[in-house]
């Protein structure tokens, strides 16, 4: 399983309304985008990780293993902001481009945390079905749905034929390795198909006419999390606000 | 070579959002009116966003000693066609955003435009081209899978460049130093992606000519289809 697939089905949030814990995430998101980075991105990316850590429940070595790699991409990130090319020499470090990028790491960090504060909350099998309601045509939510029930399983199989090429050494070489990506590549493919037409049988006779029906739990909307959830946007663009320097 | 969360200016990721809104409506529209006319295709097209997403999981050995992951835009584009790409591409984007916390939310329509839209065009570009000079399967395959992952990298490198440009040299001076910073993964990455595409393709034409067929990237059946399981 991934892990924060896992998370999103064992935190202490499982049970809200996925709109509820888009409405806060994607709020404080869009908030770090728009609010000067100083101290928005601070204040956001702050009420973003204690939420994430104290009522939501994730324990703090989960996020670390959710954050770790996209965090070496921050930093990776920055880097091209702090030199210059042209002029004299050529290729040069650039001092003033240290705010910037300290800026745009400090956004990065902030975004990441309140895309992992949906993203650890919201299992994708209680959100994809209501998208719906939103618009999105039922023939494309029911394909996404069919990707996330597959992908576990083909990761699943990924995994098995690496292991049993790595068992007959198939990663000494070059050669072999490439050899052995081209077969794992092949073999994802041949299952993922196959396991299409054998779901394909398996509906057929059932009476397949076209529709996916599952059954999606029924959840509430709690007025006083959306309430709490305003109040607490609000509270955040008015210390930005107060707090930004003149 | 996705971008990060929270990486590019609220302008920017509304403007890449709203370019690549009319490819996605398209290849939505393309898979709504496949699943009406077969509602089997939807299980087949299941299937096709798995196999999209696991083959970026894929770790391709890389010269600086590191690991990469192909972007799989070529191989989807050839198998799938870039509209059906659009659709499966985002909807891969988006789990790999929510699943893995790779590349963003904001940041998704600056990755579907250069990973979902304009690798697998050209990628497909390239391999109708090739077919049509006379080429064979494998080198259009190749040529295809290595295009499609630098024109997805250059695309990137421009996004970067527009919403950083640099200090002295601007926009254009941006794009060189984002391009050559990636350049030194992405060009042999390319040349791997090609490569290791065109392996598989050459494997999937020996073990399930049957489905290539059913895609029509096979037209005819081959001279000698043998069934031989894969996996080890």
């Amino acid at each position: 399983m991934l892990p924060l697939d896992a998370a999103a089905y064992t935190n202490r949030w499982r049970p809200r309304h996925p709109g509820e814990k888009a409405l806060l995430s994607l709020g404080l998101l869009v908030l770090t985008l728009v609010l000067p980075t100083w101290p928005g991105a601070a204040l956001t990316g702050g009420v973003a990780l204690v939420l994430v850590l104290g009522p939501a429940g994730l324990p703090g070595r989960a996020l670390w293993r959710a954050v770790r790699v996209p965090l070496g991409f921050v930093v990776t990130g920055m880097l091209p902001l702090l030199v210059s090319l042209g002029g004299d020499p050529w290729l040069r470090w650039e001092p003033a481009g240290l705010p910037q990028a300290a800026q745009l790491a400090g956004r990065a960090t902030a975004a990441l945390l309140c895309l992992l504060l949906f993203a650890a909350t919201t299992p994708l099998a209680d959100l994809l079905p209501r998208l719906n309601r939103i618009g999105v045509p039922p023939a494309v939510t029911e394909v996404a749905a069919l990707t996330y029930r597959f992908l576990f399983l083909l990761l699943e199989s990924l995994r098995a034929v690496r292991e049993a090429q790595a068992g007959r050494l198939g990663f000494r070489t070059w050669r072999t390795s490439y050899r052995a990506l081209s077969g794992q590549g092949a073999a994802v493919f041949v299952r993922a198909f196959d396991r299409a037409r054998r779901l394909e049988q398996g509906l057929a006779s059932r009476g397949y006419t076209g529709s996916l029906r599952v059954q999606v739990a029924a959840r509430e909307l709690s007025a006083a999390f959306v309430a709490a959830t305003c109040v607490l946007l609000a509270a955040v663009v008015v210390a930005t606000f107060l707090l930004v320097p003149r | 070579m996705h971008i990060a969360e929270g990486y590019l200016p609220p302008l920017h990721a509304a403007a890449w959002a709203v370019a690549s809104a009319p490819f996605v409506v398209h290849g939505a529209r393309a898979v709504v009116q496949q699943v009406r006319t077969d509602p089997d295709s939807k299980l087949l097209l299941g299937a096709a966003g798995a196999f999209s997403f696991v083959l970026s999981a894929l770790k391709i050995p890389s010269v600086t000693g590191s690991c990469s992951h192909p972007t799989g835009t070529g191989l989807g584009a050839v198998l799938f066609r870039p509209p059906v790409m659009a659709l499966l591409g985002t909807v891969v984007l988006f789990f790999q955003a929510v699943l893995l916390a790779h590349g963003g939310l904001t940041t998704l329509g600056a990755n579907v435009f250069s990973m979902a839209v304009v690798g697998p065009w050209v990628a497909y570009g390239t391999y109708r081209l090739v077919r049509r000079l006379g080429g064979g399967l494998g080198p259009a395959v190749f040529l295809a899978a290595a295009l499609g992952d630098l024109a997805t990298y250059c695309v990137t490198s421009v996004q970067l460049a527009l919403a950083f440009p640099d200090a002295t040299s601007g926009v254009g001076g941006a794009v060189v130093k984002f391009g050559s910073i990636f350049a030194i993964t992405q060009i042999p990455l390319a040349v791997s992606e090609g490569l290791l595409t065109l392996l598989v393709v050459r494997l999937l034409v020996r073990v399930s000519p049957d489905e290539l067929r059913r895609l029509g990237v096979l037209p005819t059946p081959p001279a000698t289809p043998t069934a031989k399981e894969v996996g080890a």
